[in-house]
């Protein structure tokens, strides 16, 4: 699922420690942004245009943070607002609802798993792909090499 | 491009079908959901019925009790209601009031029979209690107003009288949201056609008791707590319009004249 691949350039110290924050950033938005998925979405946005004219390789990093964080986006808000439209409305704790919820939070560790992992690597200046998020990220980080 | 696209369909498939898996367990049963509400609803019904106890009295004779049950028997038995669930109690107090609390207590004021000018206005608000049971709005309200935590630690004994009197208070002196309250009016037309009782007294009674130069404002706390009493009486003659059926009164008059004269006493 995660393919550790070989650029033609070798990402200097500045670069690694950039690329890793932007994975950081959305670790740390998580304990902020529990209760509301839109906060690391929030976090990593600013951190990407914070950065989107950095070097190739700090650019790639922050767009798959960014689009690993929008996905999440999507699973939690629905989870999100199923929980309010239980607490506060007449829709009732079902099977169904559990079942998301343990679905959603299977992917959610899975993605903060890969995200340590990618911070760790991108750290030592290793590019690390992540299965689908890398080659979305390839069509839309243009080489400027 | 392409690549991509399979790769992003493969990802949705997989949360879809793990989702799909995880629904094939019984999570309900597994959690226990449903018991844990059940107990904890039953316990909750019995503190609070407790605290009204205490502070009210009960009006058991015979006559009152069984000419209530009359109208409650035919509104259970028309709508399919287990009527054995129903706890109905009829408290002696002035107040035009009448609500319910968790466990299907259903309390009925002595103010709203003897201001009810017949039995079908009676009829309205039991049939407007009922549907609040029977939605299961009392302890959805409770959820929402106080909390899950809170009404489970009154249940196993660590809540304090003083919140469990005035929770009490609070299901007996407010209304639901609006949306709710409507669902119920609503619900109290298809039980009262269904038992054939004319809806329309009901509409009149709250047109009635909106109006402020009626004689019993000071009492009118079923109406004051439930707002909008003029739309709620239009709507539900609005739907109650075209479902006009044959209506059978369930007392004779003079049995509902002795009820309210024995109530007055």
């Amino acid at each position: 699922m995660i393919n550790v691949k070989q650029l033609n350039y070798k990402p200097g110290e500045h670069e690694a420690e950039t690329a890793s924050n932007s994975y950081l950033m959305s670790l740390i938005a998580i304990i902020v942004g529990l209760p509301l998925p839109i906060i690391n979405l929030i976090a990593t946005l600013i951190f990407y245009l914070g950065n989107r004219k950095g070097t190739y390789f700090v650019r790639w990093h922050c767009t798959q943070a960014l689009l690993s964080q929008l996905s999440m986006l999507f699973i939690n808000s629905f989870g999100f607002w199923w929980t309010i439209s239980i607490t506060f409305t007449d829709e009732n704790i079902s099977s169904n609802y559990i079942a998301y919820i343990i679905a959603a939070i299977i992917f959610n560790i899975t993605e903060f798993i890969a995200t340590i992992y990618t911070a760790i690597k991108t750290r030592k200046g290793i590019h690390v792909e992540w299965w689908f998020y890398g080659n979305l990220t390839t069509l839309i980080c243009k080489s400027d090499l | 491009m392409k690549k991509a696209i399979i790769q992003g369909a493969i990802i949705i498939l997989l949360f879809l079908g793990t989702w799909f898996i995880l629904t094939k367990i019984n999570w309900v049963k597994v959690f226990k959901v449903q018991k844990i509400t059940y107990t904890t609803e039953e316990k909750l019904g019995e503190l609070f019925w407790e605290v009204f106890q205490k502070t009210e009295k009960e009006n058991r004779s015979p006559y009152a009790v069984n000419t209530v049950d009359s109208i409650v028997t035919r509104i259970c038995n028309a709508n399919n209601i287990d009527r054995k669930l129903l706890k109905v109690h009829i408290l002696i107090k002035d107040d035009i009031n009448a609500f319910a609390l968790p466990n299907e207590h259903l309390i009925v004021y002595s103010g709203l029979i003897i201001n009810s000018d017949n039995q079908e206005e009676l009829s309205g608000v039991i049939c407007h209690e009922i549907a609040h049971i029977m939605l299961n709005h009392v302890m959805k309200k409770l959820v929402k107003e106080i909390g899950l935590s809170v009404l489970i630690s009154m249940t196993t004994g660590n809540g304090s009288a003083e919140i469990i009197k005035e929770t009490a208070k609070m299901l007996s002196s407010t209304a639901f949201d609006r949306s709710i309250e409507k669902e119920a009016d609503i619900k109290a037309v298809d039980y009262l056609i269904k038992a054939k009782i004319n809806p329309e007294p009901f509409a009149d009674f709250l047109f009635k008791l909106s109006d402020n130069e009626n004689e019993a404002t000071n009492y009118l706390t079923w109406v004051s707590t439930h707002p909008d009493s003029k739309e709620r009486a239009e709507y539900i003659i609005e739907y109650s319009k075209d479902r006009k059926s044959e209506y059978k009164a369930i007392i004779t008059t003079e049995t509902w004249d002795k009820l309210k004269e024995l109530l007055k006493e």
